[in-house]
């Protein structure tokens, strides 16, 4: 019973994590149709910009959190800008800017701060006991709680807003977007903001938990990846639903088997599904 | 019916649109048919259907003899059915020499093309035939319009084909590009090659065709010469509108 | 009626790109490789080279995939590393002898070809990116649950040498480079070259031309990644060593940058990028903190603002300087 709760319980923080950075990356995709394999770059950059300011500097945590998501944001819309809109009309291109980009961030990170994990502090130290059975440590409760307010609020956003409609116009149409006075290119840079800011987040707040290394962005990336394809790129609740599906598969394994087989799993899973759907569960087609 | 294409109770569905639906009709060799209908009368679905490019469901399609049905497209294409496309489709970064050699690459070709040299020749003589024998050196990327619908043309002789399926040819050209590549088709179907051409420019088109299947909501409504088309009530009300005798003038 | 037809007399056809004239640059390179030891005794140096010749054959087998093909793969590492691990596995356990793991590696690598080959038919783009991603994953996965044997993180190692001396050693790695590399030019450069390519650029198009296109793409995954196998099985020789670095994502992404910056599409480019690479990361050492910046930041700016690669640029560029002065009286 206890390790069925717990399954619950940390599979929910998995899923969330997940949620948040396959949300990001599968929204610059639908709306602008970059595969931008950076996208962990900036959960990482986010991770290491809040060690530097709450863990290193000592600064205010609300602070901290903003000046690292804000400034991972900015990032993103230099990225846009500057490497990915000169090539957007190759796909792969893009693809390949922006993984060169993902391994210039991790050089940098690694000349900076040296290949060492660097341990962050927690937001709050305290446990609390979930159900009265499960041990939940306050930063994994933390992440969770807030992955899921931000994506309920990313979610009426998109849906029911002005700007939120302008993405979703630019996303169908993008000549028609421009006839009826909307800019394409402002678009893309306001939700490659929104994207990294939530890559920013997920990294700030797993980071306590995991650490922060170099290579960190490497291992997400094909997670993120899996969720998006596995829900169809493009898709917001169908990334949701993956992520779920991967999240809790990985943490069942992890508990039941040992964790290398969760790895083994996941990608069975990818692969099985990728033959008989070459366009994920609920994929728009890919822009080819 | 005919032993060389025969097409049977062809239907195919797309969730719940049936976009052809049970279509009977027969194909002689030598005959030259055109394919006319509305957008959306399934007239490309069925040369997708015809080259294997979709799969029916329900149905079958004969081709001297043999069924097509679920055959991969370049199994079709060694049967001996060549198509072109209604949006051009070059090889874009091969140049225009090369994107005729690539058809004989195709197993039925490839013996007698095994020397470059040879595949080399070969497509000259194709190229020079259909009026692009000046520009083989240019990178397919670098045609006008008119030039690559004479490309697509170029590229399913190469296949050599014993029933060319043509979609809209002189879609997007001009009158005088119109006149040169009709020409061709004209020579093209003298020597006795099958050729089935689906266009909306009536007037170009009657002048190739001796016989006219009209399409709506893929259903055949009439097959016919193209004087009895002009005048068939459903066709007129279908797609040509009044007065469609004027798409019917005498051949040369 | 209008009789348009030319005779074949009256073009000029473009020469064989066999032709042997066209191979005296890479003759010229080979040559110089080939007396390198003679100038050189720096074991450094000489060690270095034997690591851009296994590059050389690492980018070539990966352009004839990407570059040629058009079968965007980013799991090159998948078919490095199970060359490698094969050949290091019957080394450490069976001391099997290295003129027999090196082929067997290959073979191995071109089984996990049509592996992937197969799920991999139907994907474009994006979704081809991620399945190659995750294959690399899937060797990862197999040495983790398989620790005892493959070795874990560390690897194994204590496999047999290529050689003790060190100029064999280079010899060894240059006859294998230029056999792989050679065959692949030739390859590309022939009709087969030709199909491949119209796969590229237009998948449809090349079935309605009459090309198995299937069959193709999966000859091209099963040759790519016999030929990685080969390499990557050398490679762990060489090193005496074999570990999780030879089918990392780092690997696998190197290969693309690389390929990329020199060129796709051309087997050359991919090669003098995997030369010119690692030798500037060598020289870059000197000033260490900035030299990885430099490095990939280079990458970037070359994505940007040479698009088609070093080679491919280089080459049109003195053709452009030929022709200019070729005739000058030309404004």
């Amino acid at each position: 019973m206890l390790t069925l709760l717990e399954i619950l319980v940390y599979g929910a923080v998995q899923s969330a994590v997940y949620a948040l950075l396959a949300i990001g990356f599968s929204l610059i995709f639908g709306v602008a149709g970059v595969v931008n394999l950076a996208h962990t770059g900036f959960y990482m950059v986010g991770a290491y910009l809040i060690y530097t300011f709450f863990s290193v500097l000592g600064l205010n945590l609300y602070f901290s959190l903003i000046l690292a998501v804000g400034l991972t944001g900015v990032l993103g819309m230099l990225v846009q800008q500057f490497c990915i809109k000169p090539l957007i009309k190759s796909e792969y291109s893009v693809m390949i800017i922006t993984v060169a980009l993902a391994m210039f961030f991790q050089e940098v990170l690694l000349s900076t701060y040296g290949p060492v994990d660097r341990n962050l502090t927690n937001f709050y130290d305290a446990t609390y006991k979930l159900f009265g059975l499960v041990t939940i440590d306050a930063q994994r409760l933390i992440t969770l709680i807030v992955a899921i307010i931000l994506i309920a609020f990313l979610w009426f956003f998109i849906k029911h807003t002005r700007f939120g409609r302008a993405i979703q116009a630019v996303a169908q149409d993008n000549e028609g977007a421009i006839f009826v006075g909307i800019s394409p290119n402002r678009v893309y840079l306001q939700v490659i903001f929104i994207s990294a800011a939530l890559a920013a987040i997920a990294g700030a707040l797993i980071a306590p938990t995991l650490g922060a290394r170099p290579h960190m962005w490497e291992h997400p990336l094909v997670r993120v990846f899996i969720c998006v394809v596995l829900g169809g790129l493009g898709s917001f609740e169908g990334t949701i639903l993956a992520a779920v599906i991967i999240g809790y598969t990985e943490v069942i394994v992890s508990f039941c088997l040992s964790s290398y087989l969760g790895e083994l799993v996941a990608f069975a899973i990818i692969l099985f599904v990728l033959t008989v759907r070459p366009t994920g569960l609920m994929g728009k087609r890919a822009v080819s | 019916m005919s032993d060389f294409l025969e097409v049977e109770s062809l239907s195919i569905s797309f969730g719940g649109l049936r976009a052809v639906s049970d279509l009977d009709f027969a194909v002689e060799r030598g005959e030259v048919v055109g394919i006319i209908g509305p957008n959306g009368a399934g007239k490309t679905t069925l040369f997708n259907l015809l080259t294997g490019f979709l799969v029916p469901t329900a149905g079958d399609v004969r081709f001297k003899g043999k069924s097509l049905v679920r055959k991969k497209p370049h199994q079709i294409v060694e049967r001996g059915i060549a198509r072109t496309f209604q949006l051009v489709r070059p090889f874009q970064q091969l140049t225009v020499l090369e994107n005729v050699m690539v058809p004989h690459l195709s197993p039925k070709n490839r013996r007698k093309n095994k020397h470059r040299a040879e595949n080399q020749k070969r497509a000259l003589n194709i190229l020079g035939q259909v009026g692009l024998g000046d520009k083989i050196h240019l990178l397919a990327s670098d045609l006008s319009h008119g030039d690559l619908r004479r490309l697509e043309m170029a590229r399913s002789l190469a296949a050599d084909p014993e029933l060319l399926l043509l979609d809209e040819p002189f879609s997007g050209l001009a009158a005088k590009e119109i006149e040169t590549l009709s020409d061709l088709i004209h020579a093209v179907t003298d020597r006795g090659l099958t050729v089935i051409i689906i266009e909306h420019k009536l007037r170009e088109m009657m002048k190739l065709v001796k016989r006219v299947i009209t399409l709506d909501f893929g259903i055949k409504i009439a097959d016919g010469t193209p004087e009895e088309i002009a005048n068939n009530e459903a066709v007129i009300k279908a797609y040509l509108g009044k007065g469609g005798e004027k798409f019917v003038t005498s051949r040369d | 009626m209008k009789q348009i037809s030319y005779t074949a007399d009256q073009i000029s056809l473009p020469p064989s790109p066999l032709h042997w004239k066209r191979f005296r640059p890479h003759m010229v390179a080979v040559c110089l490789l080939l007396l390198v030891p003679l100038f050189i005794k720096s074991t450094y140096v000489i060690d270095l080279l034997i690591l851009c010749n296994i590059y050389a054959m690492f980018l070539s087998s990966w352009d004839l995939l990407t570059g040629y093909t058009g079968q965007i793969s980013f799991g090159h590492s998948l078919f490095i590393g199970s060359g490698a691990y094969t050949a290091g596995i019957l080394s450490f356990y069976f001391q099997v002898p290295i003129l027999i793991t090196v082929p067997l590696g290959g073979v191995v690598a071109a089984l996990f070809g049509l592996l992937l080959g197969i799920p991999c038919l139907r994907l474009k783009g994006p979704y081809l990116a991620l399945a190659t991603f995750a294959a690399s994953g899937v060797l990862a996965a197999l040495t983790a649950v398989f620790w005892e044997y493959s070795g874990g993180e560390d690897g194994l190692y204590g496999i047999a040498s290529v050689s003790a001396n060190y100029v064999v050693k280079y010899y060894w790695s240059l006859s294998l480079m230029i056999v792989i590399c050679g065959f692949l030019l030739f390859l590309v450069n022939s009709q087969y070259g030709l199909i491949l390519q119209s796969i590229r650029e237009d998948e449809s198009a090349a079935e309605a031309s009459g090309i198995n296109v299937t069959r193709y793409k999966l000859i091209t995954f099963v040759l790519s990644g016999f030929l990685a196998g080969i390499a990557g099985a050398f490679y762990s020789h060489t090193q005496m060593h074999v570990g999780t670095d030879q089918f990392s994502l780092h690997l696998s992404i190197m290969v693309v940058l690389m390929s990329v910056v020199g060129g796709l599409g051309t087997i050359v480019g991919p090669i003098v990028a995997g030369f010119l690479l690692i030798l500037l990361n060598e020289w870059l050492r000197v000033i260490e903190v900035v030299r990885v910046l430099i490095y990939s930041f280079s990458v970037v700016l070359i994505l940007l603002f040479i698009p088609k690669g070093i080679v491919p640029t280089v080459i049109s560029g003195i053709q452009k300087g030929i022709e200019k002065m070729k005739s000058p009286a030309r404004s």
